[in-house]
């Protein structure tokens, strides 16, 4: 297991866990998580690392969606490896 | 524009408040249309209201509104853009007002549209809009790129599972739409959604709290669906239990729900929200065949360069080069040729007229050197801001906006703010009216404000007519570059200001982010026209309403105290005479200049305006030649037009590096055709020039600006701390550049 945020590019895995805590993104204190989850961030699916540059923001691959993330949130997020 | 009365005019015959129509038996039908971000909704809804869209905003918020009414087979429809959203969540304004819609407005049918090649996440959405009981037709768009990707969708087995019809369309091939409208407008009754089965664990809390709604508060169900009502309850949803005013009786809530919770191990939201994307997830396979061996695509392509780490940066710059380029080229020939008009056959017609009913001479005065030199000068910029919207677009359409962000992430960090804050701060490029509007997709207030304050250092569409005037008077021969620099200038600067701002005013940490990334697309040139015109109206609704006020009104300042010799003298000129000494240092201190400053508060292109009326109408009058006939006029007029659009076609031509010598001998054309630019040369040099265009650039947001900001935030505060930096910065940049300029020899 291993924080989404150190996959290189090319790379796939399994999301095991989301960890991006409640209310870290939101200033009003509404949880931003849910918005992770509703963009297809799901427990369980394979995302491919598109794009890692090593500074700046990541950029996952989720079906057909390209997702642009956060460093910091994408080390809150578990995956495993495929 | 002829749709909007046309809307406007058939609500008032057909109000949409009654679902009859008076012609016999035929239904009014109110349609909503919801889908994820993305997924050609917006194209779909141009392609079936085509000029008919109405562009509005929602009631009390900024997020922007798109209705129709037309007649469809004899049916008078209204249709109804939602906000694009992946949830019908309360998280955002977007969510909230499409559900807010549905919920109380009861649409007849909702058009459900979904993008054909990422089911999974837009079914997610789909579930949700079943919960509601209302009618759903999906439309299936983009359905073309699904087929070329090798997808097989099997629509009959998705109909029969969601127990909806499903028309596959592509909205920009205009494919699909009429089945779609005749699914839409036919039967309703029929398209009512099956109730998908959430599984044993939650049907039966669900019940439970169901039997307790209708016996205790049946009322509730008037208002709300109840499908939807017992799982928003379910879910705790503050914004559904604040309106209905449950208080504190949700005992039975607690009861129904212990086991659910216990069995999961986690709260209802979370559970119903997976359980959700599970039906989606479940459906998607069952629908579902994908090709085994999967091409690169070429979004993917693209962006390996566009994202690059080291090409990234250098690509995005010279793509707003080349974006400046082709505005300043394709419009200055359309710019020149409207300048010939109004100041030739327009002028010349309205004093004719105005001779001919013996109007004194102090109105034909007003006419055409207060309102036909202010108006004129400014509506002269027409092209060059419909220019400029128009690549805005084409950025924002072809999905290169959101990369935009994404590179520049980085920098903005350096600033203390995220790539999502740069949209808005992109946007403020065409309008920064709008750009203060869409910090609304901010969720963090300290992002929110931080971004609002640099905005105005983002060189918006209204400030090009000023650097246009002086660019053609004296930078003609390197006029996209040096219009290019004011752009990266205000860029540069917001960035300084940013970090200045992080160290002072906005200590702590910038919040994280998450956005999607649209894959590229074509723009059709339908919705890049319809957008176009969207954002470059609200330039001729100034030019028509606050400086033609403001011309009038500078006209009375330049001519009042009444009988005034000299303008000088006039109390414009008396005011100008008070600032210019705090511009001497900066090159520009004359009351010219700075009479159309102040009067430039109001609007920045009207310090072009009020330069016309000062400096021109004194000189015009030396060069009454023979005056032409009005056949003459109409002739020249198209004549001068064709030649225009050939200028413009050849310079679009140059820009890309074929040698092309018109440039040069139409910069000499234009001197003649325009008298200010001559006057200008004298009053300016090229370097206090230039320090004036970047004090027009820096100086103080616009009064529009300010009623945003106020609106946005609910206070004055930080249009203040606005309006004080920016005067500080535009004063010291044009100091250096000015100063540093003599210093080095150039002035």
């Amino acid at each position: 297991m291993s924080p989404l945020g150190l996959l290189s590019t090319g790379e796939k895995a399994e999301i095991v866990e989301i960890m991006a805590q409640k209310g870290s993104c939101h200033g009003t204190g509404k949880s931003h998580d849910c918005h992770v989850e509703d963009m297809g961030l799901r427990i369980g699916k394979t995302v491919e690392m598109l794009n890692n540059k090593g500074g700046g923001p990541i950029l996952l691959k989720i079906d057909e969606s390209r997702i642009a993330m956060a460093r910091g949130m994408a080390m809150k997020i578990m995956v495993k490896k495929s | 524009m002829s749709s909007e009365s046309g809307v406007q005019s058939s609500e008032l015959n057909n109000p949409p408040q009654s679902p009859l129509n008076l012609r016999g038996d035929k239904r009014g039908v109110t349609i909503a249309v919801a889908g994820n971000p993305n997924s050609g909704k917006s194209t779909l809804i141009n392609a079936i209201a085509g000029t008919r869209l109405h562009v509005g905003n929602w009631p009390g918020v900024t997020v922007e509104k798109k209705s129709a009414m037309f007649e469809h087979e004899g049916r008078q429809i209204r249709i109804v853009d939602l906000p694009g959203t992946y949830s019908l969540s309360p998280y955002t304004q977007e969510e909230i007002i499409a559900r807010d819609y549905l919920v109380h407005e009861k649409p007849d049918a909702i058009i459900n549209v979904v993008d054909a090649t990422n089911l999974e996440r837009n079914l997610y959405l789909t579930v949700q809009l079943l919960e509601l009981g209302i009618p759903v037709v999906m439309a299936l768009n983009i359905h073309d790129e699904a087929v070329s990707k090798g997808y097989k969708i099997d629509i009959k087995t998705m109909e029969d599972i969601l127990g909806i019809e499903v028309i596959p369309t592509v909205a920009t091939k205009k494919t699909g739409l009429n089945d779609l409208l005749k699914a839409v407008t036919s039967n309703t009754s029929v398209h009512h959604p099956k109730k998908l089965n959430y599984g044993s664990d939650i049907e039966s809390a669900a019940s439970a709290v169901e039997r307790q709604i209708k016996n205790s508060y049946p009322q509730l169900l008037e208002k709300n669906p109840l499908r939807w009502l017992v799982f928003k309850l379910m879910e705790r949803d503050s914004y559904v239990m604040d309106e209905i005013k449950i208080g504190d009786n949700i005992s039975f809530i607690e009861e129904a729900t212990k086991h659910l919770i216990k069995a999961h191990g986690d709260d209802v939201e979370s559970i119903m929200a997976d359980e959700r994307y599970a039906l989606a997830s479940g459906l998607t396979h069952e629908v579902l065949k994908k090709p085994e061996f999967k091409k690169m695509e070429m979004t993917e392509k693209i962006d390996k360069f566009v994202l690059n780490r080291f090409l990234g940066i250098p690509i995005f710059l010279a793509a707003m080069w080349i974006m400046f380029k082709l505005t300043f080229d394709v419009s200055t020939p359309f710019a020149d040729w409207m300048d010939a008009m109004i100041t030739g056959p327009f002028k010349r017609w309205a004093e004719a007229i105005l001779g001919l009913i013996q109007a004194p001479e102090w109105t034909t005065s007003l006419a055409t050197d207060g309102v036909i030199a202010g108006v004129g000068f400014v509506l002269v910029f027409v092209p060059v801001i419909f220019a400029m919207m128009f690549f805005i677009t084409f950025l924002e359409g072809s999905g290169y906006m959101a990369r935009a962000a994404f590179v520049m992430d980085r920098a903005m960090h350096s600033m203390g703010l995220h790539g999502k804050s740069f949209i808005p701060m992109l946007l403020g490029f065409g309008c920064n009216v709008p750009a203060v509007y869409a910090t609304r997709t901010l969720e963090n207030p300290r992002d929110k404000a931080l971004t609002a304050l640099l905005i105005p250092l983002m060189s918006c569409g209204a400030r090009l007519p000023v650097y246009v005037v002086f660019i053609g008077a004296f930078f003609a021969a390197n006029a996209g570059t040096v219009l290019w620099s004011l752009y990266v200038m205000g860029i540069a600067l917001a960035v300084l200001m940013g970090i200045i701002f992080k160290k002072t005013l906005f200590k702590g940490e910038s919040p994280m982010f998450i956005m999607e990334l649209p894959p590229y697309r074509m723009p059709s040139f339908k919705s890049l026209m319809i957008h176009t015109w969207e954002k470059g109206k609200h330039f001729l609704i100034k030019a028509g309403t606050y400086i033609f006020a403001v011309s009038i009104l500078v006209w009375f300042l330049l001519n009042l105290p009444w009988g005034v010799e000299h303008k000088k003298d006039s109390y414009l000129g008396q005011v100008g005479q008070v600032f210019a000494p705090a511009l001497e240092p900066l090159g520009f201190g004359n009351w010219e200049a700075a009479s159309s400053l102040v009067s430039g508060l109001i609007a920045k292109e009207i310090v072009v305006g009020t330069m016309g009326e000062i400096y021109v109408q004194s000189t015009d009058d030396t060069d009454q030649t023979e005056v032409p006939t009005l056949t003459d006029d109409l002739k020249e007029m198209g004549t001068s037009f064709a030649t225009a659009a050939k200028d413009a076609a050849e310079n679009v031509i140059s820009t890309f590096g074929v040698a092309s010598m018109s440039s040069e001998e139409s910069t000499e054309e234009t001197e003649e055709r325009t008298p200010l630019r001559g006057i200008l040369k004298g009053q300016f040099t090229p370097l206090s020039a230039y320090a004036f265009i970047v004090f027009v650039l820096l100086y103080m947001p616009c009064v529009v600006v300010a009623i945003a900001m106020k609106q946005e935030f609910g206070t004055w505060k930080w249009f203040g701390i606005a309006f004080a930096y920016q005067m500080v910065l535009a004063w010291v940049v044009a100091f250096v550049i000015y100063q540093g300029g003599k210093l080095l020899g150039l002035g």
